[in-house]
């Protein structure tokens, strides 16, 4: 007798038992969970299902780049809100990556009074939270701008108050998009001659003008070919008429509030990233480049740099992904971003609370797994290569 | 040898060492006298210390007489101003806790921390709650800074011990522990918290059989605490993984079955490695309690935007957002300071 059951000593059919169990106890409290939730609902008198997503939403949204209007259907508001969260993350992402690598590398700097303040900024940024950022520069400084008669001027074509910031509107796309296609062509001009000097140098040895071709074609053809296409086109620039500007496009306050909060946030962790980056390099590195005869900018690009940008590459992705889920932040000053337009709006006019919490989380993760696969590429293509 | 140049560097070559270097120093001493000089002259010099009403504010600067007038909402929100007591014994029994639990000689700590997970949860939310004798005071008059502690102790004392679960399950060799684990963990750390905050309000009372409620503070504990529980486990995990093989190993050679050598032998370290990261978790999530503010629960930072609503105190607005923004800078100020220099110690 006591030998039949000898198996359940035997450590393979414990682990299966054990793993079985575990399965088994959370498909039945999922279960219970779902039928709790179909009951309520049919209670409630919510029917369950997608079918929603066509109705009219006549819900009206103060800040669109799609072309939703109030008698379109949800799913057109469902991606309003999504281009919304992607334009204030991306623009988000832009500025605080700039603005955190040069408070970044302030706080090297061999000038203490340099090092301090960006010291100081980063200790008092991130130890406040992000939603006090984004009331403060909401309720306390946007608010605080003055009305539109008095409004800051900026250089003349845009204007900033109270009720947001207005920006000249180019009449027709077209030099603009000629210009786009001037830069793209000078991009894939750079990656060609790129390749073709990486192949020089590793058949001959010899160096070709990186630095100078590659700041005529990154810098120089697109400079020239934005401000071409701005001379070019007719400016739609905001007049002041009775109490409010008239032409022109209106950022409104609530974008503006947001986008101030998320950049001068994130960017007192990703000068924490920059600095750690730096610091990781060993003098030595430095050092042995400047015993092979290297120059400093040299040194710069090719040793301390790409050796930085290893560690930092793993951080800034997890900085990047938090600066897509904190643009939801916004629900809490009403800018229209997928979460306060779908989870809140949406969700009041419709009730289909599991359907609309279902895509919103949705839009989170697939936009944040495509970001982390990429960095994750790019991540293999720049990690060290040991053999 | 570069460390003891830096040492003995003065103040003057710090400052004025080359000409650049004193040209960078006095366009910035300019700058930053620029900013701060109005700053200063705003909330001390030119501010009003003293009165009770709106109209004690004469001067031109900030009127803390409205931090005044307010301090008790900062601190409890609604609660009622005669049971006050209450909040503040529960937090007395916490913090004396935590101190027992710091200065206790080594062998009692573990027990001790036991004992208090098992009473001081309950003994708080009876306190505050009331019942059994207590004045019963709903949620909805509890506020302020007591409820930015209450929130982030509650939801760490769900996070914590789930999170080590999750890093332990994420370590597993079970290949279903190990998935659940793992998409647990990514899907709570890929949805933003303010999404999780409103899932919560939102699903716990439709998932819950008929006639269970399911109160909305507790709801948003439970969000939060599933939330930061996804980050804690990576925080553990990153204690897990620096551990050496060889530990469990030799546990298991003495004949320790799994539980037992993570209990005794694991845990113990991997967490003492971990503490750092755990900390900076809980200032994540400290910052994070503001959120709730999203499904009409009023914290500390809840309350000062409330307060601005007031029509007897008319544009406060900067004295409130200093006010609250200080008190949460001291307090993840403090925590972060506490957690580098535990990371020093190591």
């Amino acid at each position: 007798m006591a030998k039949a059951f000898a198996f359940i000593n035997d450590k393979r059919v414990r682990d299966v038992f054990y793993q079985a169990a575990l399965l088994i106890g959370l498909v039945a409290l999922l279960v219970y969970f779902i039928r709790n939730a179909s009951q309520n609902m049919v209670q409630a008198g919510i029917a369950s299902g997608f079918d929603f997503l066509w109705r009219t939403s006549g819900i009206e949204v103060p800040f669109v780049l799609t072309n939703y209007t109030q008698s379109d259907n949800i799913l057109a508001l469902f991606w309003a809100g999504v281009a919304n969260t992607m334009l204030v993350t991306v623009i988000a992402l832009v500025l605080s990556t700039a603005l955190g690598f040069l408070i970044g590398i302030a706080r090297l700097s061999s000038i203490w009074l340099v090092q301090a303040i960006a010291g100081a900024y980063v200790e008092f940024v991130r130890n406040i939270p992000l939603l006090f950022f984004v009331l403060f520069w909401y309720f306390g400084v946007i608010a605080a701008l003055p009305a539109p008669r008095e409004s800051l001027s900026v250089f003349g074509v845009a204007f900033l108050n109270n009720r947001g910031l207005t920006i000249p509107l180019p009449d027709a796309g077209a030099s603009f998009r000629y210009a786009f296609i001037a830069i793209a062509i000078s991009c894939l001009l750079h990656w060609l001659f790129l390749r073709w000097a990486r192949r020089r140098k590793e058949a001959t040895g010899q160096d070709a003008p990186v630095l100078s071709v590659g700041l005529f074609l990154l810098l120089l053809v697109p400079v020239l070919a934005l401000a071409w296409a701005t001379l070019a086109t007719r400016w739609d620039i905001p007049v002041l008429r009775g109490f409010n500007y008239r032409g022109g496009f209106v950022v409104i306050p609530e974008f503006v509030a947001l986008l101030a909060a998320l950049v001068t946030y994130t960017a007192g962790f990703i000068a924490e990233i920059v600095r750690g980056g730096i610091q990781s390099v060993p003098h030595g590195q430095i050092e042995a480049s400047g015993a092979l005869g290297l120059r400093p900018a040299q040194t710069l690009r090719l040793v301390t740099i790409p050796q930085a940008l290893r560690v930092m590459t793993p951080p800034m992705t997890n900085q990047y992904l938090n600066v897509l889920k904190n643009s939801s932040f916004g629900a809490a000053i009403a800018y229209p971003d997928v979460v306060s337009l779908f989870m809140g709006s949406a969700l009041n006019n419709t009730g289909q609370a599991i359907e609309i919490i279902a895509m919103t989380l949705a839009v989170y993760l697939v936009i944040g797994l495509a970001v982390s696969a990429f960095m994750n590429w790019y991540n293999a293509r720049i990690a060290l290569v040991t053999r | 040898m570069r460390a003891a140049a830096t040492l003995s560097t003065s103040w003057r070559e710090r400052l004025f060492g080359t000409p650049t270097i004193t040209v960078v120093t006095l366009l910035l001493a300019a700058l930053i006298a620029w900013i701060a000089v109005p700053i200063i002259r705003w909330a001390l010099i030119d501010a009003t210390w003293n009165g009770q009403t709106r109209n004690d504010c004469t001067g031109t600067g900030a009127c803390w007489v409205f931090v005044k007038a307010r301090f008790g909402q900062f601190m409890y929100g609604f609660y009622p101003i005669e049971e006050r007591w209450r909040p503040n014994l529960a937090g007395l029994a916490f913090a004396l806790s935590g101190a027992a639990i710091v200065f206790a000689p080594k062998r009692l700590k573990l027990s001790l921390g036991l004992a208090a997970l098992v009473v001081l949860p309950p003994l708080g939310v009876w306190l505050l709650g009331g019942g059994f004798g207590l004045r019963a005071i709903e949620t909805r008059e509890w506020g302020g800074l007591m409820l930015t502690v209450f929130i982030s102790i509650y939801a760490s004392l769900i996070a914590i011990p789930l999170g080590i679960l999750l890093a332990l399950g994420r370590q597993s060799e079970l290949k279903v522990v190990k998935l659940i684990s793992v998409l647990f963990i990514e899907f709570w750390r890929g949805v933003p918290i303010i999404a999780v905050i409103f899932l919560a309000s939102l699903l716990l009372p439709l998932i819950m059989p008929a006639g269970i409620g399911v109160d909305r503070l507790a709801r948003a504990v439970i969000g939060l605490g599933f939330c930061i529980a996804a980050y804690m486990a990576e925080a553990v995990r990153g204690g897990l993984q620096a551990l050496p093989k060889g530990q469990r190993e030799a546990a298991t050679a003495l004949g320790l079955s799994y539980w037992k050598a993570t209990w005794f032998i694991i845990l113990p370290q991997a967490l003492r490695i971990s503490l750092p990261a755990i900390t900076n978790e809980f200032i994540a999530l400290v910052k994070n309690t503001t959120l709730v503010l999203v499904v009409s629960i009023l914290d500390l930072l809840g309350i000062a935007q409330a307060s601005l609503a007031d029509p007897n105190w008319v544009g406060m607005n900067m004295e409130a957002y200093v006010f609250s923004g200080g008190l949460y800078w001291l307090i993840c100020f403090a925590l972060s300071r506490w957690s580098r220099s535990m990371e020093r110690q190591r």
